[in-house]
């Protein structure tokens, strides 16, 4: 759990940072998110953050929108299941969850390229923890090129 | 194995009978097309005209696909006051076309006390491209079944050539594991053995024993020649909804070209929306103007539904659809831990 | 316009002299079995024995998806329309005719298409002449024929052993000029053997009755029989994407951030979208409307617009409807 080094930019050089989109579920990820920023822990600026009520609210077509707009790698969290806001949401994504990453897997997109994590609304180090692993994996992999749309 | 000739004279008693007794308004069947190989649906309402009705091994349309629009709901109140009386409809249906059935009244898109249903087993319809590519340059202007159950096509200098059925067997047919149908009223002709267990699974197994970058090699392979018509989807029972997603234009989801990220997105959306719903009908293959496999995906998803969930769809009119449901221990695989 | 003649086994030095100058696009093996209008690398294995291509060319001059204009932060550019030529080697008679047929929609019409007028400028089209029409085929039926040479530079004919070639315009007079060291003059025996082949392909067509047809169909216009042919159409769109005189488009906007382009798509009425307006109307609502519009369009409107029949039988439509639909059914319970 390391904490990030920001690098001042006049001193590094310009090279490929990953984008990376996350989808938080209102009520616990991205208050997790929210108390990490409060607690001041770093966790790497490559992410975007998008808010949605529940992480049943996903479409996969919104992750696979999200990779064809260039994002490197897409999170997508919500609350632990059990403790999901409206009772089950949560619940209902898994299976959604699972059969999608085993779709894209079946077509050779890296799994890493869409990651699933549960962070409730205490576990700020905890989100930062997912977004350096996510935003490592992502730099490990090099740019999305399968599914993205040159413009 | 009941010989086709004599189903097709059973069917056309069966539609008589029915149509006569107005036990249905509208029955829906197969006729001969006008090109060989093939044959088209026929709505009959009339039952003078049962005997146009045909049963042989060019059946291969799936006639569930009809079915919602004759029972979809008025849209607002003044279409209801003007519109008339639900029909009752009888329909002809292999394995598949009944298994679409049951998932489209699993999805309260038919109702089933208004739908008399005949069912035939089905030992596995003919290609009509895969018969026309092993004829090569000839063309068959006729064809018909043998009594082994081979195709007989005369071609174009009056020469009779034989096409060994698994030959041109469609190749949905060949991975066929319910060809007797899960729901029926009527049933003609003798059960027929389902196909050996495996054949989808070993396509795609080996598939995924292939590394990341050669899978997608070959997707993008497969899917290169799509050119957006959207006939697959068209031509799908499951695929009802008015105002598709992948249509949409505010926001548009996926671009209507033919770049292949937009060709990627279309396939890998429409197939996860047929996950635990598809019925493996191979409709969306016999309908693609350019000859995909356009069951890469689906095939693979059906796969997974029935490993995790236990689940086939289309066995069971009150079986839960998969992804309409949740148990407190299903696997978490998919989840990154920091 | 004198025939000229070539062996056939002289077919790939002529298409390889021709690729100096232009791309070329020819009949080949595309690797599953099937003969397709390839785009020439020099790699492929080029074939004579074939029917006709399952996509028309008609992709070549007005494509899938084609991007009219770029635009970022307020300005628009329009994107460098391709240059070189292009010549199309194999195409049928069917095929060039259609193209007259999309001319007189993006050429003749109002506003004059530049996108659809730069590809088709550069593109030179070589017929090659039926010997063996399918049972689908009716192109003698709707003004043309299987040896016929309108919308092409050059027609050819195949003869056992050799490639007989004619000018039909003065495009195709200067490409055979610029051949001329590859061709001999044809002897009349060969011309008449070619003539009596096209007479041979034009003899097994079933005619379907299509005089008239304009009248036939506005009196028709309300009969039951739209409702009864059109139940089984699936309106999936493989007959307008495969025909080769169907031009129908898209226009969208693919915007992301403050730049995006507008992009124009094949479209098909058989779509229940095609006609739905902003406010929710429908006027085409069911199969029925949509596909007696389809028939409309192709053999009354057209010819009361253009004097033109928007059908030259080739016969894409019956043959891969996936419900065997069948538009010659359709016409003759008009005629009847």
């Amino acid at each position: 759990m390391s904490q990030t080094q920001i690098v001042p930019e006049a001193a590094a050089p310009r090279t490929w940072e990953p984008k990376v989109v996350a989808f938080l579920c209102n009520w616990c990820s991205y208050a997790g998110a929210d108390l990490a920023g409060v607690s001041r822990i770093q966790y790497p600026p490559n992410i975007r953050i998008i808010r949605v009520p529940c992480s049943g609210r996903i479409n996969p077509v919104f992750l696979l929108r999200a990779l064809q707009s260039g994002a490197d790698a897409v999170l997508v969290s919500g609350c632990h299941p059990g403790d999901c806001h409206y009772i089950s949401g949560n619940l209902a994504a898994r299976r959604k969850f699972t059969l999608f990453r085993d779709l894209l897997k079946y077509v050779g997109i890296e799994p890493e390229r869409v990651q699933f994590t549960w962070v409730s609304a205490s576990e700020g180090g905890r989100f930062a923890s997912v977004v350096e692993k996510v935003v490592e994996q992502a730099r490990k992999l090099g740019p999305n090129t399968k599914l993205v749309k040159r413009a | 194995m009941t010989a086709s000739h004599e189903i097709e004279t059973r069917l056309r008693e069966t539609a008589e009978r029915l149509l006569g007794e107005k036990k249905v308004d509208l029955f829906l069947g197969h006729e001969k097309a006008s090109l060989p190989l093939r044959t088209t649906p026929l709505f009959l309402t009339v039952a003078a005209d049962a005997a146009r009705l045909a049963w042989n091994p060019f059946c291969s349309p799936n006639l569930a696909v009809y079915l919602p629009r004759l029972f979809r709901a008025p849209a607002d109140a003044r279409e209801a006051k003007t519109a008339p009386p639900r029909p009752t409809v009888g329909v002809v249906l292999k394995g598949c076309d009944a298994r679409s059935v049951v998932a489209l009244i699993q999805e309260h898109q038919l109702p089933r006390d208004k739908l008399v249903l005949v069912g035939i087993a089905c030992p596995g319809m003919v290609d009509a491209r895969k018969a026309e590519r092993v004829l090569g340059l000839h063309e068959a202007l006729g064809a018909g079944e043998d009594a082994h159950g081979n195709i007989r096509a005369v071609v174009e200098d009056g020469t009779e050539v034989t096409l060994r059925r698994e030959q041109v067997l469609a190749d949905v047919c060949l991975e066929c594991r319910a060809p007797t149908p899960s729901i029926c009223d009527i049933v003609l002709g003798a059960a027929v053995e389902p196909r050996e267990a495996h054949v989808a699974r070993r396509q795609a197994e080996e598939l995924e024993s292939r590394p990341a970058d050669a899978r997608w090699a070959h997707f993008q392979q497969m899917m290169s020649k799509c050119i957006r018509c959207n006939a697959c989807r068209q031509a799908c029972p499951m695929c009802y909804c008015k105002d598709c997603l992948l249509d949409q234009t505010r926001p548009r989801w996926v671009g209507a070209g033919t770049d292949f990220s937009d060709v990627a997105i279309y396939h890998l959306a429409r197939a996860f929306h047929m996950a635990g719903r598809c019925t493996a009908c191979g409709a969306c293959a016999r309908a693609c103007p350019m000859g995909l496999d356009v069951r890469l995906l689906v095939r693979k998803l059906n796969l997974e539904v029935e490993d995790l969930y236990g689940y086939r769809p289309g066995e069971a009119v009150d079986a839960t659809p998969p992804l309409s449901a949740f148990a407190m221990d299903d696997p978490q695989e998919f989840l990154t831990e920091p | 316009m004198t025939e000229k003649r070539i062996p056939q086994t002289d077919l790939d030095r002529l298409l390889a002299r021709l690729r100096q100058r232009a791309a070329v696009y020819a009949p080949a093996e595309d690797g599953t079995g099937e003969v397709v209008l390839a785009a020439l690398s020099g790699k492929e294995s080029v074939t004579l024995e074939y029917r006709n291509f399952r996509l028309s060319p008609k992709a070549l001059v007005l494509p899938q998806n084609q991007t009219l204009l770029c635009f970022k932060d307020g300005q628009a550019e329009e994107p460098r329309l391709p240059e070189g030529e292009t010549i199309l080697f194999g195409v049928r008679p069917c095929d060039a005719r259609a193209l007259l047929a999309l001319d007189q929609v993006f050429l003749n019409g109002n506003p004059h298409d530049p996108y659809y007028a730069r590809l088709r400028s550069g593109a030179t089209v070589i017929t090659l002449a039926c010997a063996r029409p399918m049972s689908s085929c009716f192109c003698t039926s709707v003004g043309g024929g299987p040896g016929d040479g309108t919308g092409a530079d050059v027609l050819a004919v195949a003869l056992a052993g050799d490639l007989l070639l004619r000018a039909e315009t003065s495009k195709g007079e200067a490409l055979l000029a610029s051949l001329a060291d590859l061709l001999s003059d044809a002897t009349p025996a060969a011309v008449k053997e070619a003539q009596e082949q096209v007479r041979a392909a034009e003899d097994p067509m079933t005619p379907v009755k299509v005089d008239g047809s304009a009248e036939r169909l506005r009196q028709a216009y309300d009969s039951p029989l739209w409702e009864a042919a059109s139940r089984k159409c699936l309106g999936c769109g493989t007959c307008s994407f495969l025909c080769p005189t169907c031009h129908c488009f898209d226009i969208t906007d693919e915007v992301r951030g403050g730049a995006g382009r507008r992009v124009r798509t094949w479209d098909c009425c058989a779509y229940p979208l095609f006609t739905l307006h902003a406010s929710g109307h429908n006027p085409r609502p069911t199969p029925k409307e949509r596909w007696r519009q389809r028939i409309m369009h192709k053999f009354r409107y057209a010819v009361e617009n253009f004097d033109r029949l928007f059908c030259v039988g080739c016969g894409r439509c019956i043959r891969h409807c996936p419900a065997s639909l069948d538009l010659r059914t359709v016409l003759k319970e008009v005629g009847a």
